[in-house]
């Protein structure tokens, strides 16, 4: 199916200066190739451009993000998809010349509109980067963290039982319920990442964003993290980025292949990866570049 | 989707590894096919040392069909190929067995030859056997012609001649049953021919079923177990 430009007459009238076209090969592409929508959306992106200063990094995408689902983003270096997820719970805010342009809404709202608060907006949307990056604190005060800011319990008791909720689903507890009060960072990689999936969850999210989250791990921790993908995925909804196809292969429901910041195909990961539809999807996930 | 260029992947590497196992399998291919060809030629003109090299042959196919597998399980190990790449892994290890079978029934046809001329009797008389034996040749011959041009159409073209080989068996069937019914002393005979029409139209069966998985390399589509119309009208839409 193709999308349709219906905001990209207004924006290109309204830019102040008119962006560089990054994208010479892909002047006669005719739009987004597959299902990007869903019937039930969790997080919708419409026509969405992002902008770092003159250029643009993420152009006219329309995107669902299911219930319970996990969408892989795949795509070469500096193809938008990490800056696209990143749009998702507003982490592009931080940096000053970085716009968003479009709609991007959750279960409805939109995360751009006027007095949207940001830091509640990130406990509903939240994130798993690249590298662990657990606190210089111990176990405990990790996963505790959230909830407490966010007030979310009032009780050590209650907070407790948080803790232990969240690390036991993000299949930590057995490893780590003798030394919660340790610090976080004489954990392994695998462990510390989990750690950060603990303390994600641990406040309640709607949706979890990863980027790239194994990275940093070796094959036995990935595995694990992607186990642990499969088990969220039936309470939370999960948009992941990946340089591995066979870990978006392996975890996602539905694939979305980014290129040069467009969005080329999305369809069922089984689809994609064994007869997509648009050349470029199947010259990136079969390495045809270069 | 364009035509695909198995020689365009960074690794050059795994660019040599797919060629050498679509060399292997072409070549697996043209001795199948000359082995569907003499077993054919042996049982028309009764030639018992051409039919006895036919049998012989089996061994080097067989050989082919289990280096041809191994490389194919080595592939999907160690690239984990994807999309146009896995269809072609799944559609060579599908062909390279269908290629085995068809060599299979080849040397059957040339054990009943065998048998034809211990008892002394040619399959003289029986038309169906030469004609019926040609078109699964060519059906043989096209189908390893779509999957060395990646070609859809050619591929479906295979699958109407099974149609037509089926119905011209079914014929060749009637036919033998009545002559054995009418002179009980060429049963033996008959059914030599028979099992050779049976193996034949078995040939005609394995070459469909490899033009079928070059319509799954290059479209994508299971075409397997679908009404003729259906497929046509599936190919078409490319």
């Amino acid at each position: 199916m193709t999308l349709s430009n219906q905001y990209t007459e207004s924006m290109d009238d309204n830019a102040i200066s008119k962006p560089e076209s990054r994208h010479p090969v892909l002047e006669n592409w005719d739009g987004t190739v597959g299902q990007a929508l869903v019937e039930e959306p969790r997080m919708s992106a419409r026509s969405v451009d992002v902008f770092y200063g003159d250029t643009q990094a993420i152009d006219n995408v329309s995107l669902d993000i299911g219930k319970n689902e996990v969408l892989a983003m795949i795509g070469p270096s500096g193809c938008g998809k990490s800056t696209f997820l990143r749009t998702l719970n507003r982490m592009n805010d931080s940096i000053d010349i970085c716009r968003v342009e479009g709609d991007i809404l959750l279960d409805g709202e939109d995360i751009y509109k006027k007095h949207m608060d940001v830091v509640a907006l990130r406990a509903k949307v939240g994130m798993v980067f690249q590298k662990p990056n657990p606190f210089p604190k111990s176990i405990y005060d990790n996963v505790a963290y959230g909830p407490r800011i966010h007030g979310l319990v009032s009780r050590r008791t209650e907070l407790d039982e948080v803790v232990e909720t969240a690390l036991r689903k993000a299949g930590l507890w057995d490893e780590i319920k003798d030394r919660l009060d340790k610090p976080a960072t004489g954990l392994s990689g695998g462990q510390q990442q989990r750690l950060c999936i603990a303390r994600t969850i641990a406040i309640s999210p709607e949706v979890i964003l990863m980027d790239e989250p194994c990275s940093a791990l070796d094959p036995i921790a990935t595995a694990r993290i992607e186990e642990l993908i499969a088990e969220l995925s039936q309470n939370y909804t999960i948009a992941i980025v990946t340089h591995s196809m066979q870990q978006a292969a392996r975890v996602s429901q539905r694939t979305a292949y980014f290129h040069l910041g467009k969005l080329i195909e999305v369809g069922e990961t089984d689809h994609i990866f064994t007869s997509p539809s648009h050349k470029l999807t199947e010259d990136y996930i079969t390495g045809r570049f270069g | 989707m364009d035509k695909m260029q198995f020689d365009k992947h960074t690794s050059t590497q795994f660019n040599a590894e797919l060629e050498e196992a679509r060399k292997n399998l072409m070549q697996m291919g043209g001795l199948v096919e000359q082995q569907v060809e003499d077993a054919i030629k042996a049982l028309m003109d009764m030639d018992t040392a051409l039919a006895q090299r036919v049998i012989e042959t089996d061994q080097t196919v067989n050989s082919m069909e289990i280096d041809i597998d191994e490389e194919c399980t080595r592939i999907l190990a160690r690239r984990h190929p994807a999309a146009s790449d896995l269809r072609f892994v799944i559609a060579v290890t599908k062909a390279v067995n269908d290629l085995e079978r068809i060599g299979d029934e080849a040397s059957k046809v040339a054990s009943h030859t065998l048998e034809l001329a211990d008892t002394g009797s040619g399959p003289q008389g029986y038309v169906e056997l030469r004609h019926i034996g040609e078109q699964v040749r060519l059906m043989v011959q096209h189908s390893l012609d779509a999957f060395a041009r990646l070609d859809a159409d050619s591929a479906l073209n295979v699958l109407h001649q099974d149609k037509a080989v089926d119905l011209e068996y079914g014929t060749a069937i009637r036919s033998l049953i009545t002559t054995m019914m009418e002179d009980p002393r060429s049963i033996s005979r008959a059914l030599n021919v028979m099992w050779s029409l049976r193996s034949m139209e078995r040939i005609g069966d394995h070459a469909r079923n490899v033009a079928e998985s070059v319509i799954f390399l290059v479209q994508g589509k299971d075409v397997r177990h679908k009404a003729l119309e259906q497929v046509a009208a599936q190919v078409k839409k490319g």
